[in-house]
């Protein structure tokens, strides 16, 4: 047995490129973006500040989804449950208990997360599709949960009549701030994710699974602290959107229409990239502006692109992109660059 | 006796489920997809049948002759277009295509019907009823659950017997295996996914006889069946049908508690079923 002959080398000097020039004009349009939205008392209407609200709530229930079904590889087609959950327990804090309502918001947020830990552990012994409709039925749980207890005033639903004490400006300030503060978590939060080393975990496990857990990951905790995170990150969402509807009810706190919305923003936009999510929300955004007096016939055409992105093209907008132009405005990869050359 | 009485409707209730959950374990044991618009297709064969009745004037049997071959088709064609671009190791793209085709098809269906709910006349036997000791028992639903049994019998000895069954159960256990043994896994996929609608060509039929039916409807007949079929054990033809038989008799049991708990009753009942025995009820324990 002879050693095999080893030639001592030295790691060469290289510098790991993370941020590419694409990343930073993104980066700084993202950010004055930001601070636009927390702006808007100062410059939109009411109204306007309402429609970029319903804006905010797509990205980032849409983003969760994204994490959910384009990196943990658990498509869940029930998370309005979580937005329900919030939505009625940011409700029931402020409007029964008294509670300021802007406080509660974060408050409420604990229940989405303390629910979402026994839902995942009941409904992760179901494979793939089944998955999906086990926290369907979830959500038609809490729906009808919601219909039956006095404690949310059943059916009848609820009004959120504390918020008169504030003036619109103030209203119209809180709205924008927690807009600013939803994007900064979900997005922000999920590029921050994506970049740290659960992220690398996260886009192994997106690839394969198997061969993630062969590499060290923990899919199983891994897609445990997802499912929980997403659970929150929607949680929060329906917390602002139905403070600003100021009501509730368990028909629109549990509607399945916003299991159909982050799947379309998604599968349309590009799934597995903050991106598409962004170009998804726009596009949906604009076409509910603009086609949604059609009602039904837009909904068909909705259903339809979303059955052929599914057959022909899997990657959506962003992958079709990404294809021809390597700009990414998210930029998450490790590129080694040899400073010497 | 109220209970009794509760009972025996949550079996005859079952019979309806049964319907549903046949077609689903089927495509589920077979291809390993769920799809999503399976409600959807059952509601569009309905309103179809009872239009068909109304111009025509036609009785629910001719509907049901016209109907079952109808689905049939309909199937077969779903699995050409959409299925078998679809099928393979991956949930995702299935499950995104036929959720896509579930709300192009919930919309159509309310553009061509409006969102009234309808029914298909029977001519008098949905109010016919047959007395055994103090409990009546309607002579639809007892239909429904004859009906539901002559197919899970049917079904199960398909599988058992023939030479399409065995083709099937060869797929199902291993693709490429079946492949080279001769068997063409795209045609079997297509008659597995043919015989699954046609049965909801039954179903609809029945559904529209017993009750109405309405475009939004859809997705509750999907979780049904779908609670159905977990609660028996996934794959196995009778354990749908068992799974359906529970499945009535908890919501008929809820309905008699509180009118409000009754479908909250049944999922309740397969969350206790996901939590305790989650290979269902005739499933086997994975090693």
């Amino acid at each position: 047995m002879s050693a095999i002959p080893y030639v001592e080398t030295e790691a060469p000097e290289v510098l790991v490129q993370r941020q590419t020039r694409s990343g930073r004009i993104a980066m700084t349009l993202a950010v004055l973006a930001m601070i636009a939205v927390a702006a808007m008392p100062w410059w939109a209407s009411t109204g306007t500040i309402r429609s970029i609200l319903v804006l905010c709530c797509y990205i980032a229930v849409a983003q969760m989804w994204n994490l959910l079904a384009g990196y943990a590889g658990l498509v869940s087609v029930g998370q309005h449950a979580f937005m329900g959950a919030a939505g009625y327990a940011l409700f029931v804090l402020a409007q029964t208990y008294g509670i300021n309502p802007f406080a509660a918001v974060f408050l409420s947020l604990l229940v989405p997360a303390a629910l979402a830990v026994p839902i995942y552990l009941l409904l992760h012994r179901l494979d793939g599709p089944y998955f999906s409709i086990g926290t369907w039925v979830v959500a038609e749980v809490f729906r009808l949960t919601a219909s039956n207890l006095p404690l949310v005033n059943s059916g009848a639903g609820m009004s959120l009549r504390v918020m008169k004490d504030y003036s619109a400006f103030e209203r119209n300030v809180a709205m924008s701030l927690l807009c600013a503060g939803m994007l900064l978590v979900t997005l922000g939060g999920s590029y921050w994710l994506l970049r740290s080393r659960f992220g690398l975990a996260l886009i192994a496990m997106r690839d394969n699974p198997v061969a993630a857990a062969s590499q060290g990951v923990n899919v199983a905790k891994l897609r445990f602290l997802v499912y929980v995170a997403s659970a929150v990150g929607c949680g929060l969402a329906g917390a602002i959107y139905f403070m600003a509807q100021l009501r509730i009810t368990p028909g629109s706190a549990f509607d399945p229409m916003w299991a159909n919305v982050a799947i379309f923003i998604v599968m349309v936009g590009g799934i597995g990239s903050i991106e598409g999510v962004l170009i998804g929300s726009l596009i949906f955004f604009i076409a509910d502006r603009w086609f949604g007096e059609y009602g039904a016939t837009y909904f068909v055409v909705l259903g339809l692109m979303t059955l052929l992105v599914a057959l022909y093209a899997r990657t959506g907008i962003w992958g079709l992109i990404s294809k021809r132009w390597d700009a990414p405005w998210f930029p998450i990869r490790r590129k080694l660059v040899d400073p010497d050359r | 006796m109220e209970w009794f009485d509760a009972l025996v409707q949550g079996i005859l209730l079952g019979g309806m489920y049964a319907q549903y959950a046949l077609g689903m374990a089927l495509m589920f044991g077979v291809m390993r997809i769920v799809n999503i618009s399976h409600g959807d297709l059952v509601i569009l064969l309905s309103l179809i049948g009872i239009s068909m009745a109304t111009a025509w004037g036609l009785g629910p049997l001719p509907v049901l002759i016209v109907l079952v071959p109808l689905a049939v088709l309909m199937g077969w064609l779903l699995q050409k277009a959409v299925l078998n671009r679809v099928v393979g190791g991956d949930p995702l793209p299935s499950l995104i295509a036929t959720f896509g085709l579930s709300i192009a098809l919930q919309n159509l269906m309310l553009q061509i019907w409006s969102a009234n709910s309808r029914s298909l006349p029977g001519h008098g036997i949905e109010s016919q009823s047959i007395e055994i000791g103090s409990v009546y028992i309607g002579l639809l639903p007892l239909i429904v659950l004859a009906v539901a049994t002559g197919l899970t019998w049917g079904l199960d000895l398909t599988l058992k017997r023939t030479r399409f069954g065995r083709a099937l159960r060869a797929a199902s256990a291993d693709v490429e295996a079946a492949a080279m043994t001769g068997i063409n896994p795209r045609a079997v996929y297509a008659m597995a996914t043919a015989a699954a609608v046609g049965i909801l060509g039954f179903a609809a039929v029945f559904q529209a006889l017993r009750s109405t039916v309405a475009p939004a409807d859809g997705p509750a007949q999907l979780i049904y069946a779908f609670e159905a079929v977990i609660i028996g054990g996934m794959g196995t033809v009778w354990g749908a049908f068992v799974g359906s038989m529970v499945l009535g008799i908890s919501q008929a049991i809820g309905f008699r508690i509180d009118p409000g708990f009754g479908v909250l009753a049944g999922h309740i009942v397969f969350l206790i079923v996901l939590a305790t025995r989650p290979q269902g009820l005739f499933g086997k324990a994975l090693a």
